[in-house]
């Protein structure tokens, strides 16, 4: 069954070879790009039921063995994480079918789009950090473009500063790598997860710095956020959704998988530290959200503090907490992605984000409205959808522990995280249509096809909580204990060594 | 040796360090192949140095024979550059782009052209149904 | 179980019931309020049918898995005070889903207002139901969105959006504290089992936490209760259509908290903290609530106030806590509920048929509403505390329950003469008088406008005759839950003469001196502002304000628009961190006694150095490439002394390109130096930065490359590169085979790469569209495919 293992890069990767040979056939790229999408999230979907059934599957390319050749490896979070992926990829892709224009087709949206897949997908399965660097770039590329693509001044202003930003954190994540090879000669995490804690603490914590660093940007934690809110909004929603959905999380997912994996040898200092990042992330992401007063703004802004609370269930470092954190990550991509492709639709509607130049969608659009509330309140964390849960859960892993700092920094930040969903319902949505702005008739009914979707997958989630909730506690356990990680990639007799000092 | 490689290492990386913190985003790309450079070195060095031969097999042997160069870091290293390659240009032509839209490569004069009223504004005149 | 899981479906039949509601009401039009009544008049009927067992003091239990994951159940327990609350949601429930479809009639919102009524129908009975701390609390949140969407029904007016977000703010905000107060509890008591809670109070009150329980869940209570200081959104939430302010906030769900606090009072009560905390913040809000009353002369806000003072009385006489205090609450509880309710629906219908709610404009209706006018009355003089109506018994039992406690019943005293004024206002001087003055022809009102108010009214004058009907068999059980053990009391309507008869009769007559005076009080204080502005309110608006300056002002300094504040922010925190902890926590160990180099190593790398150093200081541009095209080259130099020909040659190869990319870039970039103009600080800044970071780069360096090295990987490349792989350079070999997947990566960023400097260069793409949006061109594009889509 390994080929399943690569079948999530492998498929995108092939899918974009196809796509950018047809590049000029307008229809045909839509159609297999769209459908290749359905494929990806079946296999995806497929590969997360065998890891639950049979627990985590290894690939290794070419053959050869691991340490020696490249693995990937699905545990039940790399198997979460892209079946999420998938998911994704489906909802915008047929959202981006109407709202992707042919300009953008022609130069290349659809190949783009499958290779972002493949490097999110690449990033979260492997199971070699330089092999991960590697489909970061890929990813990293890939976003580069389609950010840009248009060339509009806005996306070229937010373009480079995003470009800017990415490029530093990659080298400083290449020199940690670099780092890491040098103090234990191997680049495979389980391997790693063997040999970083016979090397001298100290050195590793210091290099747990430099990935604390490099994937805290790409995650958008405080204080290295400042390229998130400069420029997600600036491409069109399709685009913008999959990144808000995705890009961050990749940076999540890699913060869970070292400072689980890799980095656990002084947790009380590591851990710490993240958790203070953590409190900041929340705080200042929902102010600079409460300062904004534009619809995408907005929103981006509240992607760096839902950050916080996945970080903090990072940060606590216990079962319960990274299964809130697993949780958390599923509910706010369905959630964030969902609230963006709304956007898109009340942009048709009133032609602007801008939240004085919108109103009477209320009256209008009552399902689309019912169709914004149902992520925003879920964002809100209002009960019972999926934002409820998903932040019980963290503040109840924090409550445990005694850690009532955090506990009130995260539900203070929950309230202002209501006013800030409020007061886009009580501006686009309530609030009389201002004069001199007129509503266009309503959009294309294939907009409304993936936010129905992921409204209905988030009611799901919250209603129906349980059977999610026990495979994020399955990842959680794996995560707690990466025996199991490394008896799957390296066989038993490794396993046996693990946390065994020289 | 490997002293003064790490203090290249620290010089190249400080250079790239105070060149991306610049107003000037052509500063800001020659930083970015300065840090490159060192991470590269960095990478090369703790890979451990080897003044011996080539990491080659030669063509009467099925293994190299005795002391040759790591081979594995000098093969991450040449993925990173080519990577780097493509991402450098990458950027080389988005900052041309930019001066040609933006008329600036100053960091802190990107936004302010934003601001500047637009000559055609009719968005909704332009979304109006036919 | 005998009835075993009927409680649950009676609460997800109402919210199935509450879905279904627009479909309902468009099926049976006008007709939609008596049909959709069916349902609270049968929940009534269903909770009434368990009536003997609730009196014979069972309780019926049901528990149901939810999340099994965190030990959460749906568990619904009906006991005494369930019972109570119960009958009031669904009773009062009823009348008010009839009037709703009298006073609603034809407004086109209307599925909608009754899809949230019937929705806040059934979180309002979750919440009373719930056996568990966590399901309360979701269906607790329920009433407070559908609150927020109720009293938001005017959305258009703005008044009714800010007073709308006002509640839902002060109310989620208070739930949230409540929420941290029940995870400790769920955490000191093991369980979030309400029931499992109860029954071992001591560990609780023992606990070092309970302090902080008690706060925290006090001011979930509080403001949903709408306790001073957090009275202020309950008047405002007046800008709901009246059946909502009938139902919600007066009586429902502002008593949510008076609820939570006598359901948990075994565990949390009885102690000086919670004594001192209730019957202040209860007095405090009676006291300011009568103040603030003579300040209104809008029938609905005078109504408001008097809410406000029967919240403050029931969270007081939670605060006392003596068995005499609890049954006074039980049967405050019950006669509030029964003399509010038609008294919001009455002033609804003048404002609905005579067009205006200001107490001053109206006279003589009675003449043309006389039903409403009686109803009026009736439930009037219930309000003002005069025999022989229920809320009579109620206010006695009150008296008599604080009788330890002369201050609060001195506060209770002045608190019930203003409800006689509010009486005097709303339910006799619009009516009484010869003349008819209205801003419109007045007329009585529907059927379904007068029937539930009558019938509670009624209810309350009935119960004032006979309190012994409900005085055993639900007033004595719900407060036997209270109180934890059974404490019978009987209810009467004639005390004899009393000193609770006594002090009523002092309430009277000094709310006969305050319908006296009324009119000049009411004008003087109305005359001044009398920095009102200061109080609570202002304190919500200026913390609102606050909030928005203080997110301005961090997102102003923390989030310039210039990449270079980023760049330095972003630097100096990577440094500082990874410094910081080599410094601190580090213990870095090296040897610098390396072997040494050759002369000619020394050379280059001293002009790498240099040439890094030269690109930093260039001014001119040519330089800077010169600099960095020398430095690449040094670095493959470095690379052909060390044994690594392919490394080297790529290295040449690719600096190469760059130095003709670059220099074809700039040929088309503006020309001039590449001096900054930036200060000292800034440059001394990013100096330090870079300083710290380089020697950050070397120290690590050092500190790796004098640990032993692990060459196992490498080993086995050596190994198995010809043997298993046909090749003879390593170094490829681990590029198209061992590491083949890194390649594939490699060569797709170059592709990527490639295509997107296409897609920047196509000059005809952007140039088309210079000023033009591209969105609002793809936009038109498709509104005129998608034509009348």
């Amino acid at each position: 069954m390994s080929w399943l293992v690569g079948a999530p890069v492998i498929l995108p990767l092939a899918v974009a070879a196809l796509l950018f040979v047809l590049q000029g056939r307008r229809e045909a790229q839509r159609v297999i790009s769209t459908a290749s999408t359905a494929l990806l999230v079946t296999l995806s979907a497929i590969l997360l039921y065998r890891v639950s059934e049979g627990g985590i599957l290894v690939a290794q390319f070419g053959e050869w063995r691991a340490p020696f050749g490249i693995s990937f490896v699905a545990d039940h979070l790399s198997a979460i994480m892209v079946v999420i992926t998938g998911v994704m990829a489906v909802a915008t892709a047929v959202y981006a079918l109407r709202d992707i224009d042919p300009d953008r087709e022609a130069l290349g949206y659809h190949p783009l789009f499958q290779v972002l897949l493949a490097g999110i997908n690449g990033a979260f399965l492997t199971g070699d950090l330089f092999n991960m660097y590697v489909w970061f770039e890929v990813l990293l590329i890939a976003s580069f473009v389609l950010l840009t693509l248009g060339n509009r001044r806005e996306q070229l202003e937010g373009g480079i500063k995003y470009v800017a930003v990415n490029l530093v954190s990659s080298l400083v994540f290449l020199g940690a790598i670099g780092l890491v090879y040098g103090v234990t000669g191997t680049l495979n995490m389980a391997d790693l997860a063997i040999r970083l804690p016979q090397a001298p603490g100290g050195l590793v914590s210091v290099i747990a710095m430099l990935f604390m660093v490099a994937f805290g940007i790409k995650a958008a934690l405080f204080p290295l956020f400042f390229w998130l809110p400069a420029s997600y909004h600036t491409p069109p929603q399709a685009i913008a959704a999959i990144f808000a959905g995705m890009l961050t999380k990749v940076g999540v997912y890699a913060l869970i998988r070292v400072f689980t994996l890799l980095f656990v040898h002084d947790v009380a200092y590591t851990h710490t530290i993240l958790l203070w990042i953590a409190g900041f992330t929340m705080v200042t992401g929902v102010l600079g959200a409460a300062a904004q007063n534009d619809f995408r703004k907005i929103l981006s802004f509240h992607i760096i503090s839902q950050i916080g609370y996945m970080i903090m269930g990072l940060a606590l470092y216990t079962p319960l907490a990274l299964l809130g954190a697993v949780f958390y990550i599923v509910h706010h991509i369905i959630v964030k992605a969902n609230l963006f492709l709304v956007a898109g639709i009340v942009r048709r509607y009133a032609g602007s984000f801008d939240l004085d130049r919108l109103g009477g969608l209320y009256r209008r659009a009552p399902f689309l409205s019912v169709l914004f509330l149902v992520p925003a309140f879920s964002l809100a964390g209002f009960p019972p959808l999926s934002g409820f849960w998903a932040k019980l859960v963290v503040v109840l892993a924090a409550a445990d522990v005694g850690a009532w700092p955090i506990v009130a920094v995260a539900l203070v930040v929950g309230l202002l995280t209501i006013y800030s969903m409020t007061k886009i319902w009580q501006a686009a949505f309530w609030s009389p249509l201002p004069d001199g702005v007129e509503l266009a008739p309503r959009p294309s009914g294939l907009l409304y096809a993936p936010v129905i979707g992921l409204a209905l997958l988030t009611l799901a989630i919250g209603f129906w909580s349980g059977p999610f909730l026990a495979v994020a506690e399955a990842a959680a356990t794996e995560l707690m204990d990466p025996t199991a990680y490394v008896r799957a990639v390296l066989g038993d007799a490794a396993a046996a060594t693990i946390g065994r000092t020289p | 040796m490997e002293t003064p490689l790490a203090l290249t290492v620290g010089v190249l990386f400080a250079c790239g360090l105070y060149l991306v913190m610049q107003r000037n985003l052509l500063r800001f790309v020659f930083g970015l192949l300065l840090l490159s450079g060192s991470v590269n070195l960095l990478i090369f060095t703790v890979g451990r140095l080897t003044r011996g031969a080539p990491a080659f097999v030669p063509s009467e042997l099925s293994t190299p024979p005795g002391d040759v160069s790591n081979a594995l870091p000098q093969a991450l290293i040449l993925t990173a550059i080519v990577i780097g390659f493509g991402l450098v240009v990458f950027a080389m032509i988005l900052l041309l782009r930019t001066y040609e839209r933006l008329g600036t490569v100053k960091t802190e004069e990107l936004s302010a052209h934003l601001e500047a009223p637009r000559p055609v504004p009719m968005r909704h005149d332009d979304e109006a149904p036919a | 179980m005998p009835g075993g899981d009927r409680v649950l479906i009676a609460v997800l039949l109402a919210f199935g019931v509450a879905l279904a509601a627009p479909v309902i009401v468009r099926v049976a039009g006008d007709r939609s309020g008596w049909v959709l009544a069916l349902l609270p008049a049968g929940i009534t009927a269903y909770l009434l049918s368990h009536g003997s067992r609730v009196a014979a003091g069972e309780s019926i239990v049901e528990r149901v898995a939810w999340v099994s994951a965190l030990d959460i159940h749906l568990s619904m327990r009906l006991d005494g005070l369930s019972l109570v609350f119960a009958l009031m949601i669904a009773g009062i429930g009823t009348a008010i889903v009839i009037y709703a479809g009298g006073y609603l009639r034809g407004d086109r919102q209307l599925p909608r207002f009754y899809l949230l009524l019937l929705a806040f129908m059934a979180a309002m009975l979750g919440v009373v139901l719930s056996d568990n701390l966590i399901s309360l609390f979701v269906f607790w949140e329920l009433t407070s969105i559908t609150s927020y969407f109720l009293v938001g029904y005017k959305h258009e007016d703005e008044t009714s959006r800010k007073s709308a977000l006002q509640a839902l703010l002060v109310t989620a905000g208070g739930g949230l504290a409540m929420l941290a107060g029940f995870l400790i509890l769920g955490l000191v008591g093991g369980t979030f089992e309400i029931s499992e809670l109860l029954s071992d109070p001591e560990a609780i009150r023992g606990h070092e936490a309970y302090l902080a329980i008690l706060l925290l869940v006090g001011l979930g209570a509080l403001t949903k209760s709408a306790q001073w200081p957090f009275h202020f959104w309950l008047p405002n939430a007046m800008a709901a259509p009246t059946p909502v302010s009938a139902y919600l906030h007066s009586a429902t769900m502002v008593k949510a908290g008076v609820y939570l606090l006598a359901r948990l009072s075994p565990a949390l009560g009885g102690t000086p903290a919670w004594f001192w905390l209730l019957t202040l913040a209860g007095a405090a809000t009676m006291l300011a609530a009568g103040s603030l009353a003579l300040l209104q002369r809008d029938s609905k806000r005078l109504l408001a106030y008097s809410t406000l003072i029967a919240l403050g009385t029931l969270v007081m006489l939670i605060g006392v806590g003596t068995p005499g205090a609890i049954s006074a609450m039980i049967v405050f509880l019950v006669g509030h509920a029964l003399y509010k309710a038609p008294l919001f629906m009455v002033a609804g219908s003048v404002d609905h048929e005579a067009g205006s709610r200001d107490v001053t404009a109206l006279r003589g209706l009675g003449r043309v509403m006389p039903i409403t006018w009686i109803t009026a009355l009736v439930a009037g003089l219930s309000a003002g505390g005069l025999p022989p109506l229920f809320g009579f018994v109620a206010k006695e039992l009150a008296y008599e329950g604080l009788f330890e406690n002369p201050l609060l019943l001195g506060a209770l005293i002045a608190a019930s003469a203003v409800m006689v004024l509010i009486v005097y206002l709303v339910a006799w001087r619009p009516f009484a008088g010869r003349e008819i003055h209205a801003p419109s022809a007045p007329h009585e009102a529907p059927l379904s406008m007068w029937l539930g108010p009558a019938l509670l009214a009624a209810g309350g004058a009935v119960l004032g005759f006979a309190p012994w009907l409900i005085g055993d068999s639900l007033m004595v059980p719900a407060a036997a839950a209270v109180l934890g053990e059974l404490h019978p009391f009987r209810l009467y309507l004639w005390h004899g003469f009393t000193l609770a008869l006594g002090l009523s009769a002092v309430t009277v007559a000094l709310g006969v001196v305050l319908v006296w005076r009324w009119r000049p009080v009411h004008d003087a204080l109305r005359s001044r502002t009398l920095g009102w502005t200061f109080g609570p309110v202002g304190g919500y608006d200026a913390l609102m304000a606050g909030l928005v300056r203080f997110a301005a002002w961090q997102t102003r300094v923390l989030q310039s628009d210039d990449l270079r504040h980023h760049m330095t922010i972003i630097l100096g925190f990577t440094v500082a961190l990874t410094g910081l902890t080599a410094t601190f926590r580090g213990e870095l160990a090296f040897d610098l006694r390396h072997e040494a180099g050759y002369f000619y190593e020394y050379i280059v790398l001293v002009l790498v150095g240099a040439a890094a150093i030269s690109a930093l200081r260039a001014h001119s541009r040519l330089v800077a490439i010169t600099s960095l095209g020398v430095a690449g080259f040094g670095i493959a130099i470095v690379f052909v002394f060390f044994a690594a020909p392919d490394l080297a040659i790529t290295q040449f190869l690719v600096e190469t390109l760059i130095v003709i990319i670059v220099a074809l870039v700039l040929i088309r970039l503006p020309r001039g130096s590449l001096r900054e103009t930036s200060n000292g600080s800034v440059r001394a800044i990013a100096g330090t930065i870079a300083v710290a970071g380089g020697a950050l780069f070397t120290v690590l360096t050092l500190a790796v490359t004098a640990l032993p090295f692990d060459a196992s990987l490498t080993t086995f490349f050596e190994a198995e590169s010809y043997p298993a792989a046909q090749g003879r350079n390593i170094v490829n070999v681990i590029l198209v085979d061992f590491r083949a997947i890194d390649t594939l990566g490699e060569i797709t960023v170059l592709a990527v790469a490639a295509s997107g400097a296409y897609a920047l260069l196509r000059r005809s793409f952007g140039r088309r569209r210079d000023d033009v949006d591209t969105e609002d061109r793809s936009d038109r594009v498709h509104v005129e495919r998608g034509g009348g889509a």
